[in-house]
């Protein structure tokens, strides 16, 4: 199930959240009992209905695309919740049960995603063994990145090893991160999991949090790529290199609003039910450097390779630079298995290494603006790298955006795309840019002003945001031009 | 609760009411939102849906079975999800709201608005095979619809037209002994749409060596039928050859280049018809839809005057004193459904027909009946009914006012007694033509060249055929697949490949319907459907789960509505035409 489509919208969200209620109603009455009879002592699972409630729907939503990849995804959660009850089993925390917990994770992930591009870079080198056809099951790079988070700070102490298996599976499992993102740590939820106060404010910003999300990814991304599956997908000799670049820049924005919306609908689901997730995107786009987009951009993957590659390889103190080309060859491969995805994280690499021994340092001496057309540029010609997966059709198009294929250098069609969509460029370029926080900002400044006007004001352009959004998104799912979904490679 | 009370008190005076505000605020927006949202639910959940889709001309999915197998392999959830996604209440209202918003994301310079131009690669592309089905079980299924419907009530019959409505349309013929050929590429030609001010147009890609073979095809029936039968040629050109802004012409092929290159490889034996200049002449009239990707009944008319003159037969000028003009307003063809346009949908036209007032004549059609994949699973007995069918009801389907569409043979017979019998092969254009004919020949038969399963020399021999008219448009007559389905033509099996027929039930009652079961044929260019499916697919979670969306083919044909709108048709040939043998 993906989140922007009418079925999860108003068939399956409506129903989890009538039921999520009834089940907060139900925990609160045994949670009464219980108090009574153990002199209010809380226990280690304070929501058991609700907590039942959303395994049994994300068990469904996960089915729902992939029924029997689930026995998968439980599989790997029984063997995790014993790992780490192993790890945690005596004082010293357990080296060998990280291990062997680790060692399954990456085992998982390297047979169900990577098999075939292993095998098939092998055969490069002249062999030629069967390459086996395995369709990832969804969601598979996220839910072992959590495990390992989950492992790694059982081990470090960080976090107590869960001792009821079902609220490991509700940890993995959740459905309103378990496709899509963002990468959620254990600690983050670990106390949520067991008791969480849900109150009308969370609901309230988590739902409006949805609604941008949504209106995001199907407003502003499925519109976008149209525009760039219909310059970068085509024929590569008949694109003109004004269609390549505005393909590409349509990319740009497509990719941004499709992930970050998702995120924002993980992150506002997440709230209404009562737990906080981390941030994942920051504005990545108004970075003035390639370093700092990438602590902008998909943050919650950015920290997981920080903390548990970067850092226990050494970090900054021993062999800096390989640390960092293994954490970005890995953060590109994480995106695909394929070669240029590779590519493309070992090109971020590259720039941030040289960033840091020179514009890092010289940064505050060079105008903004020039800091921000750099970035932009290196950032948008990366999502060339990253779309194609062809190297062959990657190199052609390179060409192209640089006007040396012998291609036309503008055409009309480029140019009837261009102002048939520059209401929607424009648009994408100010959603882009942190307008959100600002407006935030007078909604809070408003709840302390002494008069209710300009509360009130707030909260009617909340609602009506909130309908507008909702209506226009639905009226573009009914009317089905693109919804992609772009993490089944990831 | 504890905590939270406590912390409350802590809090000075000035901040309660701010969070008192803060929790004003959320109960308003929280309510407002519940509401709106549930009540958005309910009416996706609740109000009536329905079963098709007037607006793109095809059914909507259907709620699927649920079975084990179909939930272990996920295909019940994805159909679950598509009903959902597909089946909306009020669903074409909502489309053309949604297509009206999609015009904000920007501006049409120049009123011009280009959908996939350019990007469609002008190459080879392979297409499915087609499926070929056994007669047996699908034919006893239409028996059964067809006794069904034979005693339904005639109300009953209107809806069954209605929904009658086809799918997506890849044209193939599919002989049970032998498949086509694998190499049996299409060649897209099209170049995409562009929608100039009100007119939609689809643009040429053109191909010099398909033109040529075409042509020699031809000159191999001449050579199979001798003498006797004259040969003709007519390629129409389409509207993008008069239309199309100067700015757009590089992705706009010239037909004029492509036509003359056929003409010049046919031998003096064919005669080669000059559409293209008896139409040039009127380009200022509606010669061709705006909306639609046909001519209009004027711009065969004058298509059909050069033929005549070139057949030198008698020909029935157009005047108010020989043709009844019957115009239907509101018509918006094709072409809203290829490109979701909403200048098209804001801008219908009229359909306009002429019917003949001064000959006699009498039509039969021998209906093709289609499985999946329009595969040609049978033949209807013959069915008398008139040449003009009325689908003023379903008003994108007008063009299927000729003959009710492509998936037939029609025979017409007319009083005019003057030893010439035409056969005509052709494509959805070649639906116009007849309706000036009628006083040029006496005999005319009406062939489609994807759905014809006899032996072509052995038909036409038997027929008694004196004269042979190949009428295609520019885009067909340069599509490999067309040259491919003559040549089987003339290959194909001496006996007809078609040997089952509708049962006796049936038979008995000439209006039969063949119900829901007979997927229809349509007229439109089957490349164009093709590459349509390709684009404008939805993909979800993997490009392997593709689903039919609104932009696919809206095949803009019905099978001859033999039903109560026949029984009326029928009547009135009982009544005004007197055949004389």
């Amino acid at each position: 199930m993906i989140f922007a489509d009418l079925f999860f919208l108003y068939i399956f969200l409506p129903a989890v959240l009538i039921l999520y209620v009834f089940a907060g109603f139900a925990d609160k009455f045994i949670g009464k009992l219980r108090r009574r009879n153990r002199r209010g002592r809380f226990s280690a699972n304070e929501n058991p209905v609700t907590n039942a409630v959303l395994i049994a729907a994300s068990l469904l939503f996960y089915a729902w695309g992939e029924p029997v990849y689930i026995l998968l995804m439980i599989f790997s959660v029984i063997v995790n919740y014993a790992a780490g009850l192993l790890i945690a089993r005596k004082e010293q925390p357990s080296k060998a049960a990280l291990a062997a917990g680790v060692t399954f994770n990456i085992a998982l992930i390297c047979v169900f995603k990577y098999s075939g591009f292993l095998i098939g870079t092998v055969n490069l080198l002249g062999l030629s063994l069967p390459v086996p056809d395995i369709i990832p099951p969804v969601g598979i790079s996220f839910y072992t990145f959590q495990s390992i988070s989950y492992l790694a700070d059982v081990y470090r102490g960080d976090v107590k090893a869960q001792k009821n298996p079902f609220l490991i599976l509700l940890y993995i499992s959740m459905f309103p991160q378990l496709i899509a993102g963002p990468i959620v740590r254990y600690g983050t939820i670990a106390e949520e999991i067991i008791f969480r106060n849900l109150t009308l404010s969370d609901v309230s910003e988590g739902s409006f949090r949805f609604f941008i999300g949504l209106g995001k990814k199907v407003i502003l991304a499925n519109q976008l790529s149209v525009i760039s599956e219909q310059f970068l997908d085509g024929n590569l000799d008949g694109l003109s290199t004004a269609g390549a670049w505005l393909g590409l820049i349509a990319f740009t924005f497509q990719i941004y609003f499709d992930f970050s919306g998702y995120s924002d609908m993980a992150i506002g689901m997440g709230r209404c039910f009562g737990f906080r997730f981390d941030e994942n995107f920051n504005y990545p786009y108004i970075s003035r450097s390639i370093t700092e987009f990438w602590r902008r951009w998909h943050i919650s993957l950015g920290s997981f390779f920080r903390d548990y590659v970067y850092i226990p390889l050494g970090g900054n103190r021993r062999h800096q630079p390989l640390n960092l080309a293994i954490v970005w060859f890995l953060t590109g491969l994480w995106h695909g298995a394929s070669w240029n995805f590779v590519l493309w994280g070992l090109y971020f690499g590259v720039i941030i290494i040289f960033e840091k021994y020179t514009l890092l340092k010289i940064a505050d001496k060079i105008p903004k603006v020039f800091l921000h057309i750099y970035s932009i540029i290196l950032i948008v010609f990366g999502w060339g790298i990253f779309y194609f997966e062809d190297i062959g059709r990657l190199g052609k198009f390179v060409k192209i955006i640089f006007g040396a294929s012998g291609n036309a250098l503008y055409d009309i069609v480029a140019q009837n795309a261009f102002t048939g969509n520059l209401y929607l460029l424009i648009a994408a370029v100010i959603c882009s840019l942190p307008i959100g926080k600002l407006i935030r900002k007078g909604y809070e400044n408003s709840l302390k002003a002494k008069s209710g006007a300009a509360a009130a004001a707030f909260t009617f352009g909340k609602a009506a945001a909130s309908v507008l959004l909702l209506t226009v998104s639905t009226l573009l799912l009914i009317s089905g031009t693109n919804n992609p979904f772009l993490y089944f490679r990831f | 609760m504890k905590k939270r009370s406590a912390e409350l008190k802590t809090l000075s005076r000035y901040q309660t009411t701010d969070r008192k505000k803060k929790r004003n605020s959320d109960i308003v927006y929280v309510a407002v939102i519940s509401v709106f949202f549930a009540a958005m639910a309910a009416a996706i959940l609740f109000m009536p849906r329905s079963d098709e889709s007037q607006l793109e001309q095809r059914k909507l999915a259907k709620f699927p079975e649920i079975t084990v197998g179909a939930v272990l392999n996920g295909s019940f959830m994805d159909d679950v999800t598509l009903f959902f996604r597909d089946n909306v209440p009020m669903r074409d209202d909502l489309m053309v709201t949604a297509a009206r918003l999609q015009e904000f994301t920007g501006f049409r310079s120049n009123d011009i608005k280009l959908h996939n131009v350019a990007i469609v690669e002008a190459e080879e592309i392979q297409i499915e095979p087609p499926v070929t089905e056994t007669a047996a079980e699908p034919v006893t299924e239409v028996t059964a619809a067809a006794a069904a419907e034979a005693a339904a009530p005639p109300a009953a019959d209107v809806s069954a037209v209605e929904t009658a409505a086809p799918v997506t349309e890849t044209t193939h013929v599919t002989e049970e002994t032998e498949p086509p050929p694998e190499d049996d590429n299409v060649n897209i030609l099209n170049n995409g749409i562009a929608v100039v001010g009100n007119r939609a147009l689809m643009l040429y890609g053109g191909n010099f060596s398909v033109g040529e073979a075409y042509a020699q095809v031809i000159e191999k029936y001449k050579k199979a039928l001798g003498d006797k039968v004259n040969v003709y040629c007519m390629v129409v050109p389409t509207s993008s050859e008069f239309y199309c802004p100067e700015s757009i012409s590089p992705y706009n092929a010239s037909q004029l280049d492509n036509i003359e290159n056929i003409y010049s490889h046919l031998s003096e034996d064919v005669v080669s018809v000059d559409a293209y200049s008896a139409l040039q002449l009127h380009t200022n009239e509606n010669i061709y839809f705006r909306t639609d990707h046909h001519w209009t009944s004027l711009g065969a008319y004058y298509a059909a005057r050069a033929f005549a003159e070139a057949a030198d037969v008698p020909f029935t000028e157009l005047s108010t004193a020989e043709y009844d003009m019957r115009t239907v307003e509101g018509y918006v063809g094709t072409m809203y459904g290829y490109t979701q346009d909403i200048e098209i949908k804001n801008n219908p036209e009229d359909f306009v027909y002429y019917v003949p007032k001064n000959i006699d004549y009498k039509v039969t059609y021998y209906n093709y009946i289609l499985g999946d994949g329009n595969a040609i699973l049978g033949m209807s007995d013959p069915i008398n009914a008139d040449f003009f069918l009325d689908f003023s009801k379903s008003k994108s389907s007008l063009y299927c006012t000729f003959m009710g569409g492509d998936a037939k043979i029609t025979h017409i017979h007319t009083s005019t007694g003057n030893g010439r019998r035409l056969a005509i092969f052709k494509d959805s254009y070649g639906n116009a033509l007849p309706q000036f004919l009628f006083g040029s020949f006496e005999d005319i038969y009406i062939m489609d060249m994807r759905y014809f399963t006899y032996n072509a020399e052995d038909y036409l021999k038997e027929k008694g055929i004196t004269d042979l008219l190949f009428a295609n448009n520019t885009f067909h007559a340069t599509t490999r697949s067309t040259v491919k389905y003559y040549e089987r033509m003339l290959t194909q099996g001496r006996t007809p490949a078609v040997t089952t027929t509708v049962a006796p039930a049936a038979a008995s009652t000439p209006v039969t319907s063949k119900a829901e079961t007979q997927k229809t044929a349509s007229g439109t260019f089957s490349e164009m459907a093709e590459k349509k499916t390709e684009t404008s697919k939805v993909t979800e979670k993997a490009a392997e789960t593709t689903t039919t969306v609104p932009a696919a083919e809206p095949p803009q044909t019905t099978t001859v509505p033999e039903t109560s709108e026949t029984v009326t048709e029928t009547a009135e040939i009982t009544e005004n035409t007197e055949i004389t043998e």
